[in-house]
């Protein structure tokens, strides 16, 4: 176990420095330079600003500077907020960002496996028609049209009965955190949902469920212990992607429900050609959902003694 | 033979009961057309409701892309400033009338209350009321919802100067639809009096016959006389923000969506399957070789690097990005797919049939035409039904922050995008873009499911 | 079957009949099958797949779901308690405690995620309120019982660390936990090597010598019935179609298609030039089974009257009965058919 673990941290740290590459690649096939967007300069402040973030360089080395860097954890310092890093910057908005994002996961998470139990047991009958049409809803309707329909509902709400149920918009609360969490986790809910339908039908008709019933163990010892035990390993398995799909979703959801988080930044970034913000989120984030998928990976191995031993 | 007779039988059979039975009739034949694997799967494909209603909406959707701007020949970009935002089925009817003449003769007094002076149109909207107890001057006030509160009374339009004169024309901004007009009398001190009235008035279109002709919307010989209506051009799902027909947009978004959705699909699938069955079949080094490498391009993450990628083609945000969506969507998608057809060839390679087929004399070509492909092939159909959805999703939520296809290029996506601004006033804008992206990645989502569940017992979902 | 014993048997079963409802119609699966057995005895039911021996034994545990399953007519009786009726909370007593089973691939019938001693405990638990620790000795000591070695280490094992044989050999060790008076096995040597089946099936033998419990084994496998079987029940096509002991079947068959089963076998002793000897054509479509006997259409010695009537029970001796016609007195040569069907046994018993 150790040894696989091991292996896997390396593996994590040689796909990091390939997403640090490729999107020091990336950024640097853009054309045009990253000064032009600013505002207009003279000479000198110009050539300043080169030297500042060491752009008069060449590549190669700007290359080697940025690894270096990186290394030390150094992200650089914003282009459009020159008086910031972007360290600071993801030190102030990746909490943020993060509450939500597991908020959202607990929900998918949660929610997936009560749900995906629920239709399997009561297959074709009413919660089961129930359920899968939330089911289909959460994985066709994208989520910023969720979004947008929550708040719209919400406000509506809000006006017909006069009360402020739950805010809109904005950060602060717990409150605040419910609707967007909410949102975010929704298509990754539907889609647990699924699979964990499919796989506690599978696990309902196996043999060792039968043996179970055979033994005269009663219904509800057999559901915990035997069919939902079993049943839970394909969507923890993807528990690992679905931390990525909830993360990038993220960006949508804090744009519309005006969160001030990582996401949101790096949209704003984006939009604005903020170099260094976009390279160092980048790299953030990419680093951030390879360990998340390592750590899945161990949490499977803790759980199916099939693959513990091996 | 000693055998006790049972109690219901008798001890003589009734004549010819020992005559041995013939022995055609003895055996029974069970026969049924032998089908085909494709055969077979259409027939249960045709069986499962949702899939093939599935399909007829993804054929009405290509129908929509394909043929809609051939039978509804507008341009998505013509602007008609006359339906701003107007949603479908508003009135577009306008009533002609004179050019406009100041209101110069005053209006007869008014017994009581506020009352219109002449019929509202958008080209005045004018007011005569009784005098109120107290009134120093007038103050009218214009709102378009119900006046609830003494408080908020809507826009106020400006004052009259003097307790003679009780009208007022109101010429600003008229929008058809219905106004809640309200006066409320001032005091010496220019301080509202409680002393106030109120009226709802439908502002119909208004429309002079020289513009009616101006705009097309009459012929220029056909004689036009003051009260008759002309149509204002149809737009069946209503306008934009722009006054832009969403009927034409939702089809250029159709054909951007659907191009990206099915284009880039159709090629990474296209190339993972040749990167995947060669790793698959070569095997040995090469395939560990060609599998490392996919091994990491999968662990990227997916989203950002699309963002990248989309900006390091050279198109920042704000300009046309189709092509450099379907090279990014492409270049980091393969992988998944070369990585999936790979595992289904080596298990297909191992499997007791193929060393069957070979044991029986089959060649390489052989074996690969007629026993992997095809059944790899249901993987790979599945895979590629899939992949529709998600690529379609992932172009809708690009051009929802801004990075996709830019003004005034329609797609899905911006629409949305544009939609949300008006939410709360225009649904309609949101609702309609929104819609078609749900039902398209609905309706191909249904379609896998159908078809997984048609082509492969193993992959089949207990439904 | 005589009704002068003074105590009921200790499970007996009267008139099955189990259908399924399908999309392609109502399977009878079951139809009409009664059987009775004493402690200490071993009742074999034998027949090809899908005559319907394992949707018996399941409806008696409560196995078969019950939609699309159901229970047109029948009663089972386990010690004079009625156990298939509508209180289907009763089942659960009994079941994994009076009534044993066990599996044909032990594999995939065990719990994945569940220690092997965790597994077997629990029958306990749950059946006498045994604390998680007496349990899980007395599942090691059971362990032991069955022959499995270093009992304590592999009490705390998954069953994916077990041999095939070793995994029976749990499964059998969880269904005696609670000492039941009746052991079902179905075809519980179907899916292991032949030497192992042997200690498998020793195994059995030895546990009904010691606590006297009553065996129901499922089986295709001939060999297997001559090994064990006191009682041998053919089934085919829904419905037991001879019943006897097992010198009876093998020596003295009632009915044409325990004839063609042993016939089928491949024997050691016939010589190099023997050829394998087939039953032609394929077991009846149960959606709707033929109106006489079901055999009729691949029996070689089919006559008129078995097409039009279903041959009732035709008893030759004391508990030894066949359903066909040829057993009545009328048919001439009945008798010597049958006889000379079945001469030279393939198969020695050892019992």
């Amino acid at each position: 176990m150790l040894r696989y673990t091991l292996t896997r941290l390396l593996q994590g740290v040689i796909t990091i420095w390939f997403i640090a590459t490729a999107t020091f690649v990336a950024m640097h096939a853009v054309p045009g330079d990253p000064l032009s967007g600013a505002k207009a300069m003279t000479t000198d402040m110009r050539h300043n600003l080169e030297v500042k973030y060491g752009l008069d360089k060449p590549v190669g080395q700007q290359y080697l500077i940025y690894m270096n860097n990186l290394a030390h954890g150094d992200l650089g310092i914003s282009f459009t907020q020159k008086n910031r890093s972007v360290n600071d910057i993801i030190r102030e908005h990746f909490p943020v960002s993060a509450a939500l994002g597991i908020l959202a996961i607990v929900f998918a998470a949660l929610g997936g496996i009560l749900f995906g139990a629920l239709t399997a047991l009561y297959r074709n009958k009413w919660p089961d028609t129930v359920i899968m049409l939330m089911v289909i809803l959460g994985i066709s309707v994208p989520s910023f049209v969720f979004a947008a329909f929550a708040q719209l509902a919400v406000v509506k709400l809000n006006s017909a009965f006069g009360i402020s149920l739950l805010p809109v918009a904005g950060w602060g609360t717990v409150k605040h955190m419910i609707l967007p969490a909410l949102v975010l986790g929704l298509g990754t809910m539907a889609y647990l949902t699924r699979l964990m339908r499919s796989s506690m039908l599978e696990i309902v008709n196996a043999d060792f469920i039968r043996t179970a019933k055979a033994k005269g163990l009663p219904a509800t010892r057999i559901f915990t212990r035997h069919q939902l035990r079993n049943a839970i390993l394909p969507v923890i398995t993807v528990l690992g992607p679905a931390i990525a799909a909830i993360t990038t979703g993220s960006f949508v959801v804090e744009l519309v429900f005006a969160i001030p988080g990582l996401g949101r930044y790096f949209v704003q970034a984006v939009q604005q050609l903020d170099y260094t913000v976009i390279m160092g989120t980048t790299v953030f984030f990419g680093a951030f959902l390879v360990l998340m998928v390592i750590i899945v990976d161990l949490l499977y191995g803790l759980i199916d003694p099939r693959v513990r031993v091996n | 033979m000693a055998t006790q007779l049972p109690p219901d039988v008798d001890a003589i059979l009734p004549p010819g009961a020992l005559e041995p039975l013939h022995s055609e009739a003895r055996v029974q034949k069970i026969t049924r057309p032998s089908l085909s694997y494709w055969q077979d799967a259409w027939i249960r494909l045709k069986a499962n409701r949702r899939a093939i209603l599935s399909l007829y909406l993804i054929i009405a959707m290509l129908a929509f892309t394909l043929f809609g701007p051939l039978v509804w020949r507008v341009s998505p970009s013509a602007q008609d400033l006359q339906q701003v935002s107007s949603p479908p089925g508003a009135d577009r009817s306008a009533v002609i009338v004179p050019p406009y003449r100041p209101w110069t003769d005053a209006p007869p007094p008014v017994a009581r209350g506020l009352t219109l002076a002449a019929p509202a149109t958008t080209q005045y909207v004018r007011l005569a009321w009784a005098p109120l107890p107290g009134a120093v001057d007038y103050r009218i006030y214009r709102d378009i919802v119900p006046v609830h509160s003494e408080s908020a009374l809507g826009l106020p339009l400006g004052t009259t100067g003097s307790p003679a004169v009780t009208h007022y024309e109101d010429r600003l901004d008229l929008t058809p639809g219905t106004a809640y007009y309200s006066v409320v009398a001032l005091n010496a001190q220019g301080v509202e009096l409680p002393a106030r009235e109120t009226l709802r008035v439908e502002v119909d279109n208004a429309i002079t016959v020289a513009e009616a002709t101006e705009r097309g919307l009459a012929a220029p010989n056909a004689t036009l006389a003051i009260g008759d209506t002309v149509q204002y051009r149809l737009h069946p799902l209503g306008t934009d923000y722009l006054g832009r027909d969403m009927l034409a947009r939702l089809m250029q978004g159709a054909r951007v969506s659907l191009f990206i959705g099915l284009v880039a699909p159709l090629l990474y699938v296209l190339l993972g399957v040749a990167y995947g069955s060669i790793a698959g079949f070569v095997g040995g080094r090469t395939d560990q070789l060609m599998m490392r490498f996919v091994d990491f391009a999968i662990a990227l993450p997916f989203l950002l690097f699309m963002i990248l990628f989309k900006i390091a083609f050279g198109i920042g945000p704000g300009e046309s990005g189709i092509l450099p969506m379907v090279v990014a969507l492409v270049a980091l998608s393969w992988p998944g797919t070369a990585r999936l057809v790979r595992g289904q060839i080596l298990q297909v390679r191992e499997e007791a049939y193929v060393s069957a087929a070979r044991l029986l004399g089959g060649r390489t070509g052989y074996l690969v035409m007629r026993h992997m492909i095809p059944n790899t092939m249901g993987v790979i159909l599945v895979t590629l039904t899939f992949a529709i959805p998600s690529a379609i999703f992932t172009e809708a939520f690009l051009s929802f922050i801004g990075l996709g296809v830019a003004p005034p290029n329609a797609s899905w996506g911006s629409m949305s995008n544009d939609g949300i601004k008006t939410m709360l006033s225009h649904p309609h804008e949101l609702l309609f873009p929104a819609l078609m992206i749900s039902i398209t990645v609905l309706a191909f989502n249904l379609l896998g499911d159908g078809l997984r569940d048609a082509l492969d017992a193993k992959m089949r979902s207990r439904e | 079957m005589t009704a002068i014993e003074a105590t009921p048997p200790l499970l007996e079963v009267e008139d099955l009949r189990v259908e399924f409802d399908t999309y392609g119609g109502t399977v009878k699966a079951v139809r009409g099958v009664g059987f009775a057995i004493e402690a200490g005895r071993t009742l074999a039911i034998v027949g090809e797949s899908g005559c319907g021996k394992s949707v018996t034994v399941q409806t008696l545990m409560g196995l078969v779901p019950m939609p699309p399953g159901r229970l047109t007519a029948g009663r089972a009786r386990l010690r004079g308690r009625d156990i298939l009726g509508p209180q289907s909370a009763d089942a659960e007593e009994f079941r994994g405690n009076e009534i044993g089973m066990i599996f044909q691939d032990p594999m995939v019938s065990l719990n994945p995620t569940m220690t092997v001693g965790r597994q077997i405990a629990e029958t306990l638990e749950v059946h006498r309120g045994w604390s998680r620790h007496r349990a899980f000795a007395r599942a090691i000591e059971l362990l032991d019982l069955v022959r499995i070695p270093n009992a304590a280490q592999r009490a705390r094992q998954y069953p994916f660390e077990f041999s095939g044989g070793m995994q029976q050999r749990a499964m059998i060790a969880m269904a005696i936990a609670c000492e039941p008076a009746v052991l079902i096995a179905d075809e519980p040597t179907t899916a292991l090597d032949v030497t192992i089946q042997a200690q498998v099936l020793d195994l059995l033998a030895e546990l009904q010598r010691t606590e006297g419990t009553a065996i129901i084994l499922i089986t295709h496998d001939l060999g297997v019935v001559a090994r064990m079987a006191d009682e041998v029940a053919v089934m085919y096509a829904g419905q037991i179609v001879e019943h006897g002991s097992v010198d009876d079947i093998f020596y003295r068959p009632a009915h044409p298609y325990t004839v063609g089963l042993q016939a089928a076998m491949p024997s050691n002793r016939s010589g190099a030039e023997h050829r394998l000897q087939p039953i032609e054509g394929s077991p009846p479509d149960l959606f709707s089974p033929p109106v006489g006997c079901a055999y009729a259409a691949r029996c070689p010695h089919a006559m008129r009257i078995c097409a039009e009537r279903d041959p009732p029970r035709f008893y030759r001796a004391a508990g030894h009965f066949g359903r066909c016609w040829l057993n009545h007195d009328a048919v001439p040569d009945g008798a010597r058919i049958l006889r000379a069907a079945a001469a030279g046994p393939t198969v020695e018993t050892d019992r």
